[in-house]
């Protein structure tokens, strides 16, 4: 069995096809979260108190959520996510400016019991707000310099151009991400930032691959047009990059189906970030590099510059 | 035959039964979340020491809230450093369901001091400075008791300085007291019982309070001369005076401490993460198996066999490197599955359009792998990159994440680049006349 034999795709002919609807999906993600007023983020990232409680039978989610915000401020009642169908919530609320996270934990638990007594609870967890805004630095400052050593490194290994198209292919895709989240009115937690770490590191690979092909012909076919150059590459790459990312998408499918609710937001943040990750190296980033090379030579002069070779 | 092949798979073999024996003889930990437990994160307010001083402040806050740990009978638990700050504690408790009497423990200061009552019991602070024409005598101070259960405290005028202090103390246990009501005794070092027979000589049938992190615990009366031992009354329950016995051992915090972060994971929960996460690992592998069999053939036997070599070369790193397995680090493993496929795709399908180009077996081989390993150095490198900035988190989880896929990685190279050539070469030996690649290729 063999995909895309000899495939000869004009996907820089076509790319308004693909970037088009990927643009309404940006625009729509950011209305999304401008109308939301950011990230629906998770007590990691606020500060609170989170418990995971199983109930024997289906959950009253409604009788539960009045019976807390009777006592509790900023209370959130929702079911937790699990392919086993078992009945578990996950409860959240404000922590109290004085208060201790003890007290709330007791408050919870009667609040409960007052709906029934058949749950048992799993885990709790409480974050003072201090610790929430240092892990919103950290996220910044995480996915800030994750950005700035890829752009250093692929600027040493190719040329600066290659760095800065793969970084806006890499920043399209956290930010369509982001905003599928905020869509899908998903919390974002500190383990959906790992997951866009980990995606934005995907999506690099992506672009590399091509990239790498790309600077290959160049050296071999150094005559052709760039933009010949990129769709041979492309389609020499395809197999590699619909397979690859299949296989990567089966695991990351496995990990959202049978990996169990705690793993639930990684897992789609995963999923969304490899599929939007494979797109954006063959429609983002290559339409950048050959943007920038054909005005490049409009500027200058009026032959194809010859490509230097990099570091190998 | 060639020695060199044969040469490189014994190291293979070599590398392989030094996993299998690291696996073995050493227990892979599991994190808290897996196990069950509970973890706090305390922040030591150091504001009030100089700045120099802090650092030996937050140490020594470390150590002694380890002795009062180690004294409740929880030894596998150090108290870490945490976070970028430098002054916020993780304290990890494994078993542990219900912190909130650990919490207690933890949280209180226990300065413990003996002052001289001047004056009381008053209604209120108004009230005793009233008594005194609004001004307070020069050395002297106003404490208040502990309320009681109904909320009722009263303030007292004690003198400035204490006669004892909790540094004074050479040990503290807990005995029956009266009525049921246990008390705490502890008994005084050579010098300060000294003192304190003195004092007492010197003010028999008077009040004398003590104080615990500035509140009055009780104010007996003084019977009689009393040299080296005494007691505290005051503790609500026997839960209270064991604390307060442990706390006066291990001795008095140098700063004030909070707790920032609680979590608390039911072994079942831990038990349920594990379970999903194996289980998403093995259908994950199986999945991504059945399609590497299908589309490259033989080739794909290479690659299943070099997948399994990667995770057990992974394991055994993480064991050797004494890492803690966490459900983060699941989710790390079960993405370097994801890198280790990719690496093998990227190496199969240049080898495949070496063969279409015309290329005889070896020389497709040859060629694949080559062409192959630039990309393959650059995708991970990237890779390592991003990872390295996860590092900027002081959160362990993450750290976890991203320690075992940095450790992936690497393995994945060595299994990928060299082991699947090791394998590759043997195919091509064994069929010296003619010999073909099974990868999936029609020629």
């Amino acid at each position: 069995m063999e995909l895309f034999k000899d495939a000869h795709f004009d996907f820089l002919g076509r790319k308004w096809w693909f970037l088009l609807p990927s643009f309404v999906l940006i625009l729509a993600g950011l209305a999304s979260l401008i109308a939301k007023g950011g990230p629906r983020y998770s007590i990691d990232f606020l500060g609170g108190a989170v418990t995971d409680v199983r109930w024997e039978g289906a959950p009253p989610i409604e009788r539960i959520r009045a019976a807390l915000s009777s006592r509790l401020g900023g209370v959130s009642v929702v079911a937790a996510h699990d392919s086993t169908g078992s009945n578990e919530i996950l409860v959240s609320v404000q922590l109290p400016a004085t208060g201790d996270a003890t007290a709330v934990r007791q408050t919870i638990y009667e609040a409960l019991s007052t709906v029934s007594t058949g749950y048992s609870n799993r885990s709790f967890e409480a974050i003072g707000p201090q610790i929430g805004a240092d892990l919103r630095r950290q996220a910044f400052m995480a996915t800030a310099g994750a950005s700035a050593g890829m752009l250093l490194y692929l600027g040493w290994r190719f040329r600066i151009v290659y760095g800065v198209a793969a970084v806006v292919a890499m920043a399209h895709d956290a930010l369509m991400t982001i905003g599928l989240f905020s869509l899908l009115n998903q919390e974002f937690s500190l383990t959906v930032v790992a997951a866009l770490l980990t995606l934005i590191g995907y999506s690099m690979n992506d672009t590399i691959v091509v990239f790498d092909r790309i600077r290959e012909n160049r050296r071999a076919h150094g005559r052709e047009p760039l933009a010949e150059t990129i769709n041979r590459s492309i389609n020499q790459t395809l197999s590699r990059t619909v397979l690859t990312s299949g296989l990567t998408l089966l695991s990351a499918l496995s990990l959202l189906f049978f990996g169990g609710q705690v793993l639930h937001g990684f897992s789609l943040a995963l999923v969304i970030g490899i599929i939007v990750g494979t797109f954006s190296s063959i429609f983002v980033a290559s339409p950048i590099l050959l943007a920038w090379e054909q005005r490049r030579t409009r500027w200058t002069a009026p032959h194809i510059s010859m490509p230097t070779g990099g570091v190998r | 035959m060639n020695r060199g092949l044969i040469r490189k798979t014994f190291i293979i073999l070599a590398i392989v039964v030094a996993s299998a024996f690291a696996i073995v003889r050493l227990p892979l930990r599991l994190g808290l979340d897996l196990k069950g437990g509970a973890s706090l994160i305390l922040k030591v307010h150091v504001e009030d020491a100089s700045p120099e001083q802090q650092r030996d402040v937050v140490e020594q806050t470390r150590q002694i809230l380890e002795r009062r740990i180690n004294a409740y009978g929880l030894s596998e638990a150090p108290i870490q450093p945490y976070g970028s700050r430098g002054n916020e504690l993780l304290v990890q408790l494994p078993g542990v369901h219900d912190a909130s009497r650990i919490k207690n423990l933890l949280q209180s200061r226990a300065v413990l001091e003996w002052y001289s009552i001047e004056g009381g019991p008053y209604a209120s602070t108004e009230d005793a400075m009233a008594q005194h024409q609004g001004i307070l005598p020069y050395g002297r101070k106003i404490l208040a008791t502990r309320p009681e259960a109904d909320g009722r405290r009263a303030w007292y005028v004690v003198a400035g300085r204490p006669i004892i202090r909790g540094t004074d103390l050479r040990d503290a246990r807990v005995a029956a007291g009266t009525m049921d009501r246990p008390v705490t005794t502890f008994i005084l070092s050579q010098d300060a019982a000294g003192r304190f027979e003195q004092f007492t000589r010197a003010n028999i049938g008077r009040r004398s309070a003590i104080v615990l992190d500035q509140e009055i615990l009780s104010v007996p009366v003084i019977e009689e001369v009393i040299r080296d031992s005494g007691q505290i009354r005051g503790a609500r329950n026997r839960e209270e005076a064991e604390d307060l016995a442990v706390n006066l051992r291990s001795g008095a915090l140098p700063a004030a401490i909070e707790v920032v972060q609680e979590r608390t994971v039911e072994a079942s929960l831990g038990a349920d993460s594990i379970h999903d996460g194996v289980r998403a690992g093995a259908i994950g592998l199986a999945a991504v198996v059945a399609v590497m069999l299908s589309y490259y053939r033989w080739a794909g036997v290479n690659a299943t066999l070099v997948l399994f070599l990667n995770g057990l070369l992974l394991i055994a790193a993480l064991t050797c490197f004494g890492a803690v397995l966490t459900l983060p680090g699941i989710a790390g493993v079960v993405l370097t599955i994801g890198m280790a496929v990719d690496s093998n795709v990227l190496i199969f399908e240049r080898i495949r359009e070496e063969l279409r180009a015309g290329k005889s077996a070896a020389g497709a081989l040859a060629a694949g792998f080559s062409k192959a390993f630039a990309t393959l150095v650059d995708t991970h490198v990237t890779t390592v990159v991003s990872c390295a900035f996860l590092f900027f988190f002081g959160t362990p989880a993450v750290k976890g994440f991203a320690a075992t896929l940095v450790i992936g990685l690497t393995t994945n190279l060595f299994t990928s680049v060299f082991v699947s050539r090791v394998a590759f070469d043997w195919e091509l030996s064994r069929r010296r006349s003619n010999p073909e690649l099974s990868i999936g290729v029609a020629r």
